[in-house]
């Protein structure tokens, strides 16, 4: 009579156990590959900086010239030029500039800005995001939209942030 | 009249009128729920939409995007299922008082019958029915197309389409991370807990009202005032600029309206006190944390035990503990999300006040964590 | 003996009978068999209360969404043969749909059966309420109600994009971000600003769940793709699914409610 391999109780459930953390690992490491799989490496986008003019281009007050092209309104006012990013710090959308009011008004949830950037009605939690601005070797304003300046962490002091005119 | 509409309709006046009209709909739910007020309903319902109709500029304003036709269905069909449920309901809850079985249990009603020809044909008929209805709709009407995608520009109003205006109007209110994540979650996860929560044995396949009165009272207010209510101020009562626009008022994208809103945190310390805004962002929030932590925490517990012992009527309101008898039959954990779901859905409405009456914006203002409630 | 008519000859040729294994369904038996018998009809239970089928009970709203997900189906699929989600042909797909497409009503029909799919489900969810039908032993089919409901949301939701024009990108736009501001895991939400280690910032604009959904930083092709395979493919399959077991349950949980 052949000798029988039992396994007892305890070593049963300590093969269960690794078997089964086996396969959760297995499992999970998938679930994480698919996850990260959704991030793709190289994104396409539009350009993110241009030149936009030299500064007496610009009369004192909002500028829309660039709005459309590249989602920046350029805003001269007390001998500083800065360029005003065109989202909606509530929800993305693009507010619109009232000449009549001097405001911008965003269409969505009627977020309201003064000409400055500045917010002080409807939804939007924080002033409009300034963009890094400066001059190159020929006087023309470059606009560089991978920089962003901040009112509330009070980066608008920032020298890169406006341009002395 | 059409003046008089274009002022009481603005969401502060609609919305107290709504709650109002709910308070007294449940009051005299028996008046409501016969066949006379039914028939009037419809008839009324008909009548107001005949009129707006009627007016030029509700139209234009109305088919400014046909994705608002099913507005006109939806109103009806809400108008019409609420009277229906609540009068069958009250049908079922005279028999039960005189000691009959709800209709739905008479020996008639519980025989059975085959499913073929009695379930299989209505359901050809439904299918029929349903694909006359689309076909029509859809050589009637044509889908909304807008001008191709263009993301330097957004048109004025951007609505989204019609059955999340409710969450886009909620959106004027909160910030995105409680009005489009938290809240909406919520919306969700109450919704599951409702069999878990409800444990009210009665009303279990059969229309009833006073068998759960809680239970229905809470669904149909979150259901027609907090949800449907909103969409439809945010279809009709909504113009440019998300701003506030009479049914019949022209939209007017330079229409002023005043809206300076301020944070506690401002009231307490510059209105109030005349004092700088302290540079510490704790203490300077500290009015609208205790607040929240008060709603949160102080509020559950006045709503479970009685704390004061006035007399009269005062001590109906102020004592507390009102909520208390659900503890009991309910256990800790129920009672616990109950009164958490309650107390969230309640924020919105309150929420609302506070920016209709002292222009609140914020309770909680943290733009440094982005943490604004 | 009376002489067959042609319907009775057709019932009696071997194609019939192999198509259809019994006879009218006038007698019990058969009435059963057809029921039984049918992968479709089988959805059904042979017998059931008759509460459960008179209209003024189920008002039918959970029939008509299934008819009306199946009619999106079908037109959906039928769509697909003249619809690239691409920002170039998009638009111009969508109104070559209406000006140079047979019948010319295809995307209405779509547009209205998806309006019409989330009103009878609102429908369908305040009836079941309204019964208490949710009550033991139906908890947990309520629970997959409600993740059907946000689902057919989700549907419009993704399908919203896919015609490319204004309406289009700004309900995606502010949609988007909202998932921006989800606590943790959005870089505009609540939280996200402490997550950072030194000056390397863990949750951005370039990693967190709003650039997952949209494959990019803005409502841009990526998204549109996205959103084609998930309106297309991933959200009605899952829908699918759940459909099945919504119904099985609703079988296995006692048919349509009916007082205990």
């Amino acid at each position: 009579m052949s000798k029988r391999t039992t396994i007892n109780r305890r070593e049963f459930f300590s093969f269960l156990s690794v078997g089964w953390i086996t396969f959760a690992a297995a499992a999970g490491g998938m679930a994480s590959l698919i996850f990260r799989y959704l991030y793709p490496n190289v994104v396409f986008e539009p350009a993110m900086d241009f030149v936009a003019g030299r500064p007496d281009d610009f009369d004192d007050g909002v500028d829309e010239r660039w709005k459309n092209v590249f989602g920046v309104w350029i805003y001269k006012n007390e001998g500083k030029l800065v360029a005003l990013s065109n989202i909606c710090t509530h929800l993305g959308c693009v507010p619109t500039w009232l000449p009549a009011e001097r405001k911008f008004k965003c269409p969505c949830h009627g977020s309201g800005y003064y000409a400055n950037g500045i917010n002080f009605e409807g939804p939007a939690p924080r002033p409009l995001e300034r963009y890094k601005v400066n001059l190159d070797a020929s006087g023309q304003v470059i606009v560089d939209k991978t920089k962003i300046f901040r009112y509330e962490k009070g980066e608008w002091t920032h020298p890169d942030s406006f341009i002395v005119v | 009249m059409k003046d008089f509409l274009n002022i009481y309709t603005d969401p502060v006046y609609s919305f107290t009128f709504v709650c109002i009209a709910f308070f007294f709909m449940i009051k005299y739910v028996e008046v409501i729920a016969t066949l006379k007020f039914g028939i009037g309903l419809m008839i009324g319902t008909l009548v107001m939409f005949v009129l707006c109709f009627m007016d030029p500029v509700f139209t234009k304003n109305f088919y400014i995007t046909n994705d608002n036709v099913p507005i006109i269905y939806l109103v009806f069909l809400i108008a019409w299922t609420t009277w229906y449920a609540l009068y069958k309901g009250i049908r079922n809850d005279k028999r039960m008082e005189e000691g009959l079985p709800p209709l739905e249990a008479t020996p008639e009603n519980r025989e059975k019958v085959w499913a073929w020809p009695n379930l299989v044909y209505t359901e050809l008929f439904a299918i029929i029915l349903g694909t006359v209805f689309l076909i029509g709709w859809a050589v009637f009407f044509k889908a909304p197309l807008e001008e191709p995608a263009n993301p330097t520009w957004a048109p004025n109003p951007a609505k989204a389409p019609w059955y999340f205006l409710g969450l886009q109007e909620m959106l004027v209110y909160f910030d995105p991370w409680l009005a489009g994540v938290l809240l909406p979650g919520l919306i969700v996860v109450g919704l599951i807990a409702i069999p878990y929560i409800d444990m009210n044995p009665k009303g279990n396949g059969y229309y009833t009202f006073k068998q759960r009165k809680f239970a229905i009272v809470t669904y149909l207010f979150c259901w027609l005032v907090l949800w449907n209510f909103l969409i439809i101020i945010g279809t009709v009562f909504r113009g440019p600029n998300w701003s506030f626009y009479g049914p019949f008022e022209v939209w007017d994208a330079h229409k002023v309206v005043a809206a300076n809103n301020v944070n506690i945190s401002e009231m307490l310390w510059i209105n109030t006190l005349g004092v700088k805004l302290p540079s510490n962002i704790f203490i300077r929030e500290i009015a609208g944390i205790l607040l929240t932590l008060g709603y949160m925490v102080l509020l559950p517990v006045f709503l479970t035990k009685k704390i004061f012992n006035f007399k009269g009527a005062v001590g109906k309101v102020f004592n507390g503990g009102f909520l208390g008898k659900y503890l009991k039959s309910l256990g800790w954990a129920r009672y616990s999300i109950l009164i958490f779901l309650v107390l969230m859905s309640l924020t919105l409405p309150i929420k609302m006040y506070l920016r209709w009456l002292i222009n609140l914006k914020y309770i909680v203002f943290m733009p440094e964590f982005e943490f604004n409630i | 003996m009376a002489k067959d008519s042609f319907a009775q000859k057709v019932a009696k040729t071997q194609v019939w009978k192999s198509i259809f294994r019994h006879g009218p369904p006038d007698n019990a038996r058969n009435r059963a068999a057809v029921i039984a018998g049918n992968v479709f009809l089988h959805l059904h239970p042979i017998k059931l209360k008759k509460s459960g089928v008179q209209l003024g009970y189920t008002w039918c709203m959970g029939g008509l969404t299934f008819f009306v997900f199946l009619a999106l189906a079908v037109t959906g699929i039928l769509l697909m043969f003249y619809y690239r989600p691409t920002a170039e042909y998009a638009y111009n797909d969508v109104i070559a749909l209406r000006e140079h497409v047979p019948l010319g009503i295809m995307r209405e029909l779509h547009r209205w059966g998806a309006h019409a799919m989330v009103i009878t489900v609102w429908l369908h969810m305040f009836r079941v309420f309204m019964t208490g039908s949710y009550k033991p032993p139906r908890e947990f089919n309520w629970g997959v109600g409600v993740i059907l409901l946000v689902l057919t949301l989700l549907l419009s939701f993704t399908g919203y994009l896919l015609p490319w024009d204004q309406l289009a990108i700004w309900a995606i736009t502010v949609g988007s971000n909202m998932a921006k501001a989800t606590p943790l895991l959005g870089h505009g939400g609540p939280g996200a600003m402490l997550a950072k280690i030194g000056d390397f910032v863990m949750v951005s604009d370039k990693n967190d769940v709003r650039f997952q959904l949209l494959g990019g930083r803005f409502v841009g092709e990526a998204a549109l793709l996205r959103f084609y395979i998930l309106h297309c493919v991933f959200i009605p399959v899952v829908v699918s699914v759940l459909i099945a077991v919504h119904f099985w349950r609703v079988r296995k949980d006692g048919g349509i409610s009916a007082p205990l």
